[in-house]
């Protein structure tokens, strides 16, 4: 696991971290290179969506380090990690449910003050999402769950940073709307964008991720390639039911 | 008995001793009645406390009750020419009826909304007792509002300990507010003790559990609502009778904060927290006499600074210097056999 | 049909008061989750520093207001930095209860400061407008005309503030949630600072208002913070809009039971409306009850 720091964009080493008395995760190392995909996959509970917690540092690191294109980003508060260039899409949307589509889409610049490079990324949005273009005036917690996840996304496409971490995409969505979700986050791959993608079903995945981690229990049990991990029926079934 | 029980038999027993022990040492009046005071403080605490501490019920209504107490007290004289001695249990009784009518409007609400709501009932009742001038009865020449208006009663009847005792009726009385004390904690500690503390338990650790094995937060709340009006409405009909005296200043802003600030300055959710802080902020009043101006200021910033730096009043200071110095005595592998795993309540 | 004139007079000029007073305490609790004890003392800190400038420092009237906006400005941010900041920091579960406690703290420590410099006893504010225009029956001083548009005013700038800006949109999306709003780069701490400066500034801008129909006294703010309290949760906490519109309508309320029935009958008709609201909708006219999931 002992990667140079700097070849790859976003490096975690050892991370460990928790919430009160209790470790959620106890030791997690994973690494992106510009341009990849890596997806973690496993049950739920078992510390996937801490893992992009910690990273983007909503909660504190208790062991082991989080870099970005070489320089440590752990410790920092979650607003500097931002400025550093993380993107969180956090599981749940989390959207500012009383501002307008537009409106949370700009919050997603708040970091950038030249009007000019904010107007072009939200022509871009709008032209990968063109359904928040129809809705631009409305407000967030009238949308629909598909609708939601979109202005997540996007909100996320307007910051400006080297690695976007997306939590759960699919999480509650109807299947015809996942599919759509995840069409968005092929193109986001296609365009160059170096993604961590956390996901419940691996299946959903095989197509995109270069690599896999598999997630139990607070620690990575298997990493490989998609086609490999689908093949192997009794990690499926051990840990992620069939 | 479990460990904790036993340290807080102990620690009362202490205290009753101490108490009872004072007038024997303490031949001045002054002091006798500035501890007689600070006991009234440490009743009115103790079931702040048990309101907020324990049951999660931030309630700015508690001199409210206790000048309720009061007021019923000496009107019941006042009107009726009842006797203080009937009067007070009299009045407790309506207290506990009054705290029920505000429980069933304040309570059902969350946090800041009950406060701000038992804060302008307090407010109220305060404002249309001072801006009473309607004329009532007269008394000789002099024309009596119902409410006593902004002078309050006075005169209405003792104790009878005055005629009984003597000059030694501040002892007497003394004694009457330690009694009371007692019966107070050992109330308090019942309740917290018993079915209704472990219904808070059940509701603080397991919300969704409680609640669906049929127990109900706002009822629970009530119940101990009215309970600790019960006590506190008391303390205030003998505050009444101690002074032969009630007037609106108990309903005052800053008094209400005093008895708050007594139950931080002590520790929130601590059985001897009010006493705690009652003794050292009536002995910080004091200290503060001599710059008679700074007092308030002084309270105020007092409240402020312990909140702030001291979030479990001295009490949890205490503890966590405890807990420390535990650790530090268990490293050692030969006392580690002493001590047994038990945490301080 | 006289009543009408002054019922109007009066109701829309404490209407505007408790509205300004209202938006800033709403705007705090909205962001933060904090209930402001010192808010009142805000008011009376702003009613001072305005006499100071103007009638001890001789400094003309719109400096002197702006004085007071300053000197409330920043004692919120002090208020902020010393007191809300670090109680959150440390235990956030019980802030709601503990910041109230602390802040009272604060407010008595602030109005015994007030107490010690300038005496008890009540003084004039200068910033007084004379005269009044009659349309018929009707008087309207130009002392409570000015409060209402300079209220208006204030209330129109901060909800432009808040609609149009940037750090207008971030104090927004903080109050909306805060952990988004850190994901996005947003210093949340300092949006919090803001907040309180801001509500400050309003507060103290307010306290000349109320001390120009009334008079300074230490406890100048401690009636419209109660008052501000009462339309706080009339209209659900935290909600701007809703605060303003139940500031106007409760004080046209409160001035008709007060020519009705007596000056002492307005703050219980208040709490008797309250009571009544809160039975029937327990988040508030305008506010919605949280679901809380278990």
């Amino acid at each position: 696991m002992a990667e140079p720091i700097g070849s790859s964009c976003l490096a975690v080493n050892g991370l460990v971290t928790g919430y009160d008395a209790r470790n959620v995760l106890t030791g997690v190392s994973l690494s992106l290179n510009s341009g990849e995909l890596v997806t973690v996959v496993g049950p739920n509970g078992h510390g996937k969506t801490t893992l992009l917690r910690a990273i983007s540092g909503l909660l504190p690191v208790r062991k082991g380090s989080v870099s970005l294109n070489g320089r440590a980003i752990s410790g920092l508060p979650a607003h500097r990690v931002a400025a550093n260039g993380v993107i969180h899409v956090p599981q749940g949307d989390l959207l500012f449910a009383g501002m307008s589509v537009l409106e949370n889409l700009l919050m997603g610049a708040y970091l950038d003050s030249d009007q000019v490079a904010v107007a072009r990324r939200l022509d871009e949005v709008f032209s990968l999402l063109p359904k928040l273009a129809e809705r631009r005036t409305q407000i967030a917690a009238s949308l629909s769950g598909g609708e939601r996840r979109m202005v997540g996304i996007g909100r996320g496409l307007m910051m400006k940073g080297s690695v976007m971490l997306i939590d759960e995409p699919s999480l509650g969505l109807a299947p015809i709307v996942i599919e759509q979700i995840y069409d968005v986050i092929a193109r986001l791959k296609a365009s160059g964008r170096t993604i961590l993608l956390v996901e419940e079903n691996p299946a959903r995945v095989a197509d995109i991720a270069d690599r896999i981690h598999l997630l139990d229990n607070g620690a990575f049990v298997w990493s490989g390639e998609p086609a490999v991990l689908l093949q192997r029926d009794e990690l499926l079934a051990t840990y992620l039911g069939g | 008995m479990k460990r904790q029980d036993f340290a807080h038999l102990m620690i009362g027993l202490v205290v009753l001793a101490a108490a009872v022990a004072l007038p024997f040492y303490v031949d001045s009046r002054y002091v006798i009645g500035q501890v007689t005071l600070g006991l009234f403080y440490a009743i009115v605490a103790s079931q702040w406390n048990l309101l907020f501490g324990f049951a999660g019920v931030f309630s700015l209504a508690q001199m409210a009750l206790f000048g309720f107490g009061g007021y019923a007290t000496a009107m019941l004289c006042f009107y009726f020419g009842m006797n203080v001695w009937a009067a007070m249990p009299l009045a407790a009784a309506a207290t506990v009826l009054f705290s029920l009518v505000i429980g069933a409007a304040c309570l059902r609400l969350s946090g800041a909304y009950t406060a701000l709501l038992t804060l302008a009932v307090a407010q109220v009742m305060y404002l249309l007792i001072v801006t009473d001038t309607d004329c009532f009865i007269m008394v000789g020449t002099q024309c009596r509002q119902f409410t006593g208006g902004a002078v309050g009663f006075a005169r209405f009847g003792d104790l009878g300990t005055r005629a009984m005792f003597k000059t030694k009726y501040l002892v007497a009385n003394y004694a009457l507010v330690v009694i009371l004390f007692t019966a107070t904690m050992l109330f308090t500690w019942a309740i917290i003790r018993g079915p209704i503390g472990l219904a808070f338990r059940a509701l603080r650790d397991n919300p969704g559990c409680a609640m669906a094995r049929g127990i109900s937060r706002f009822q629970m709340q009530l119940l101990v609502f009215g309970l600790s009006a019960f006590f506190t409405g008391l303390a205030g009909g003998l505050y009444a009778a101690h002074f032969n005296a009630i007037g609106p200043g108990v309903l005052s802003f800053s008094q209400l904060f005093f008895i708050i600030a007594m139950v931080v300055v002590g520790g929130i959710g601590r059985l001897w927290g009010p006493l705690v802080g009652a003794i050292v902020l009536v002995a910080a009043d004091e200290a503060m006499r001599e710059i008679g101006e700074f007092r308030s200021l002084g309270l105020g910033v007092i409240i402020a600074a312990v909140m702030v730096l001291m979030p479990n009043g001295l009490i949890g200071l205490c503890e966590n210097i405890w807990d420390r110095l535990r650790r530090l005595r268990t490293r050692s592998p030969a006392l580690a056999a002493e001590v047994s795993g038990d945490t301080p309540a | 049909m006289d009543i009408i004139g002054p019922v109007l007079v009066s109701g829309m000029t404490t209407g505007a008061l408790y509205a300004l007073a209202t938006l800033g305490l709403s705007l705090v609790w909205g962001s933060l989750g904090m209930l402001n004890m010192a808010h009142g003392t805000l008011l009376t800190l702003g009613g001072y520093a305005a006499f100071t400038a103007a009638s001890q420092l001789g400094w003309p009237v719109p400096v002197a207001v702006l004085a007071a906006a300053a000197v409330g400005g920043l004692i919120g941010a002090l208020i902020f930095m010393l007191v809300a900041y670090p109680l959150s920091r440390r235990n956030p579960e019980t802030f709601e209860t503990t910041i109230m406690i602390a802040t009272f703290g604060v407010a008595l420590t602030l109005e015994n400061i007030v107490l010690r410099l300038y005496g008890g006893q009540p003084l004039g504010q200068p910033l007084t407008v004379g005269g009044s225009i009659s349309l018929g029956r009707f008087v309207l001083p130009w002392q409570n005309l000015v409060i209402i548009i300079a209220a208006i005013a204030l209330m129109a700038a901060t909800a432009l503030f808040l609609a149009r800006t940037k750090a207008g949109r971030a104090i927004r999306a903080t109050a909306q949630n805060p952990d988004a709003a850190k994901l996005l780069g947003v210093p949340v701490a300092r949006v919090y600072l803001q907040v309180l400066i801001l509500s400050g500034m309003l507060a103290g801008v307010c306290g000349v208002l109320v001390s120009s129909i009334t008079q300074l006294s230490p406890s100048l703010g401690a009636d419209p913070m109660l008052k501000a309290f009462i339309m706080c949760v009339v209209a659900g906490l935290g909600n701007l809009p809703g605060a303003i519109i139940t500031s106007f309508a409760l004080a046209l309320v409160e001035a008709l039971v007060q020519f009705l029935a007596g000056a002492r009958w307005g703050f219980p008709a208040l709490l008797a409306i309250v009571i009544l609201v809160l039975i029937r909708r327990p988040g508030g006219l305008f506010g919605r009850v949280e679901m809380r999931r278990l």
